[in-house]
């Protein structure tokens, strides 16, 4: 089997838990999916298997398949009588169709027989077998069950052993079928969760869609409950089908999955106090043989229940319940809704959000003009909606301007509080808008006041005449409203004109920052420095003059070697202090330093030694 | 009053005259010059203004340093104070001096500019 899935149209089943105990199929083949299929398998064919596909696709979906005589001709013309995989694809074929019946000769049985082996392949041995069991010819069930089972343990896969189960619901219900039945528990356990709600075969959704076709068929075929239990039901949360699986889901003896969808929005109100539900199975077809009870309902906000044990009324397929009967407010209320009548029914436990709407009225809306600095003696206006009112307010920054109205319902005249309730107002001459949100108080009736200096910034201080609009919207309302309710002349007092930072400047490059240096001080005058030169160089004077009167006198320098050399190296140590200054860096001074330094006190040790020796002999 | 500090001053200049050996009084005149010049360059200051700083800085920084360093010899060559200086002899103290100040006119001409 090549490529059923595509060729019969893929029906996407899902069974999604819905809450713990109850489960739900999610989605499901709607009168128009059902048709796109049978537009799709209606095709016209080209050779043996894709006439096989078609018809039997077409005539799982209850649909027509035209012309059963120029089929017959075809499957005659093209039935190669040696071939099992031919002699398969005609007698299914001609099964499906009335009227027609494929000649078999002696031969074509024997090679139908001898392919029923361990040694041929799962695919050759349900061919066969399902060639063999369409052309009314007798078959040993109980060597093919033996021959299954070999072939399971050899082809331990999926695509094997769904083939097995499909071969042996073709067979003898007196054969021991119980060993093949096993292996739907098997494979229910090889399915792979997705993401926690769908569950499938790795090898895809033909394999999975085939595997519960076949499953159920060959369940149904020997009168045992398929051992997918509802805790198998509860993580087989989403299977995916081809027309042949919703077909087995719709006409089994054991579970029939349940559809409840509400007919047109699950909306009542008023004007539609009935809820419609429709209860059909997979294949969209009503359920009307089951009863349908409302278990509870209870408003979301509040958690209050409603409702509990009301059945619903079926009329012409449709199962009806007058919600607006029990009074609801306005609002979501959570319907759990039970579908009885049918030991088979699978997911007969909904849960449905309901809306009910109604419709908002504006009663009582006053506006008024009140002075900050005496609140008495202002005179409201009184406008109803939709009008108009007849003359601008006018509002200065000493002033207030106020609005207050109450949401009536305009069925139940109860007071109603919407989600949004705004107060817009727009400069009739900038366009500018600003947008308030109106409060209720605790008795709900809105209050909304706008104290022209306060809000003056969000108004950019702009003054000018604003058309003032009340905008009313909820989910649950069935008449929004946008009201504009009047003109209003704010009155903003003139700030000295801001310093607007000119935008355009800021991207102008700066100018160039040149570095500048200290400003050299004013020099003193030359006689100045000349003079205070002299005067620090004096003390010099008065030092040789001080050291000539205490008799200084240089009469035991003597001639040595290591005397001249260290003077010597000392008077170059001070010229090298000097051509630091001018011309050399540290490092360099440093290394001449070591030189001139290291003679020095080489030398110098000498001469200093000899002195002590000196000084201790005298 | 007066007369009586007059008469300190001039026993303590004969005490000085007498006792001090020579070698110290050549010291005490250098110590005498060294301080007359970092005065007048302080004066300078004063009277003129700090430009060039760093000049003024390294001239009197110079003077103060060789202000401390002589009186460092001073204090070690003084026979006075030979109990506290036993291992120090007088040749070793000058050849300290002059490495001292070898040192500080380093940085002296560093920071001259």
């Amino acid at each position: 089997i090549a490529t059923p899935g595509l060729l019969l149209g893929l029906l996407v089943l899902s069974l999604a838990p819905a809450g713990a105990q109850a489960l739900t199929p999610s989605h499901y083949l709607s009168l128009s999916d059902v048709s796109r299929l049978q537009n799709l398998l209606s095709q016209p064919f080209t050779d043996l298997q894709s006439a096989y596909y078609s018809v039997v696709g077409l005539s799982k979906l209850g649909g027509i398949v035209p012309d059963h005589q120029e089929v017959c001709q075809f499957l005659k013309s093209q039935l190669d009588p040696s071939s099992v995989d031919s002699l398969f694809f005609a007698a299914e074929t001609s099964q499906a169709i009335s009227g027609c019946e494929i000649p078999v000769s002696n031969e074509t049985r024997d090679i139908l027989l001898a392919a029923v082996s361990e040694d041929s392949s799962m695919t050759q041995i349900h061919r066969a077998v399902g060639a063999l069991s369409s052309l009314g010819l007798p078959l040993a069930s109980q060597e093919v069950v033996g021959a299954l089972a070999a072939r399971i343990n050899k082809e331990d896969n999926v695509m094997a052993i769904i083939l097995a189960l499909q071969t042996a619901s073709r067979l003898s219900q007196q054969a021991e079928l119980g060993r093949i039945l096993e292996e739907i528990e098997d494979l229910t356990a090889r399915l792979d969760d997705l993401g926690g709600i769908y569950l499938q075969f790795e090898e895809g959704l033909e394999a999975t869609a085939l595997f519960v076709a076949a499953a159920y068929a060959l369940s149904d075929h020997v009168d045992v409950e398929p051992p997918l239990k509802e805790k198998s039901w509860d993580s087989l949360a989403e299977a995916f089908s081809v027309a042949s699986a919703a077909a087995a889901l719709s006409n089994n003896r054991f579970h029939v999955p349940v559809i409840v969808s509400a007919q047109g929005p699950a909306t009542v109100s008023h004007n539609q106090p009935t809820l419609q539900l429709l209860v059909t199975d997979v294949m969209s077809q009503p359920l009307t043989s089951a009863s349908v009870l409302v278990e509870s309902a209870f408003a979301v906000a509040t958690k209050s229940a409603i409702l509990s044990q009301t059945p619903f009324t079926l009329n012409d397929g449709v199962f009806e319940l007058n919600f607006m009967s029990s009074q609801p407010a306005s609002g979501y209320y959570q319907f759990t809704v039970a579908v009885t009548g049918d030991s088979r029914l699978v997911a007969s436990h909904v849960e449905l959000k309901v809306k009910v709407s109604t419709e908002v009225s504006v009663s009582n809306m006053d506006l008024s003009v009140v002075d900050k600095d005496q609140s008495i003696g202002t005179k409201t206006t009184r406008v109803d909606y939709p009008s108009k009112a007849k003359s601008p307010f006018t509002a200065d920054s000493h002033q207030n301007f106020a609005m207050s109205f109450q949401l009536v319902d305009v069925n139940t005249g109860q007071e109603l509080t919407p989600h949004q309730t705004f107060v817009r107002l727009h400069n009739q001459k900038t366009g500018q808008e600003v947008v308030f949100v109106a409060e209720p108080d605790s008795k709900n009736l809105y209050k909304f006041e706008l104290d022209a200096a306060e809000r003056k910034s969000e108004f950019d201080s702009m003054s000018g005449t604003y058309s003032l609009y009340l905008i009313v919207g909820d989910a649950t309302l069935e008449n929004p409203i946008l009201w504009n309710v009047a003109d209003v002349v704010l009155k903003f007092v003139e700030e000295e004109a801001p310093a607007a930072v000119q935008p355009k400047t800021l991207y102008v490059p700066k100018p160039e920052i040149q570095h500048l240096f200290r400003e050299p001080e004013k020099k003193p005058p030359t006689v100045v420095s000349n003079t205070f030169t002299a005067l620090v160089l004096s003390p010099f004077l008065l030092l040789l003059i001080l050291w000539f009167k205490l008799g200084a006198n240089i009469s035991s320098f003597s001639f040595s070697p290591s005397t001249i050399l260290f003077h010597v190296g000392h008077a170059a140590m001070l010229g090298l202090m000097y051509v630091y200054w001018t011309h050399l860096n540290m490092f360099q001074t440093l290394k001449y330093l070591a030189i001139i330094g290291g003679v020095t006190f080489l030398a110098g040790n000498r001469m200093l030694a000899q002195k002590a020796v000196k000084r201790y002999v005298s | 009053m007066s007369n009586s500090v007059l008469s300190v001053i001039s026993r303590f200049l004969e005490e000085y005259s007498t006792t001090t050996s020579t070698k110290l009084k050549v010291v005490d005149a250098y110590l005498l010059y060294i301080l007359l010049t970092g005065a007048l360059q302080f004066l300078y200051c004063l009277l003129v203004g700090t430009f060039p700083f760093n000049s003024f800085l390294s001239g009197f920084i110079s003077c103060v340093g060789s202000f401390i360093l002589a009186v460092c010899l001073r204090i070690q060559i003084n026979p006075q104070n030979k109990g506290d200086f036993l291992s120090i002899s007088p040749e070793r103290a000058f050849a300290d001096f002059l490495f001292a100040n070898t040192v500080l006119h380093l940085v002296v001409m560093n920071f001259i500019g």
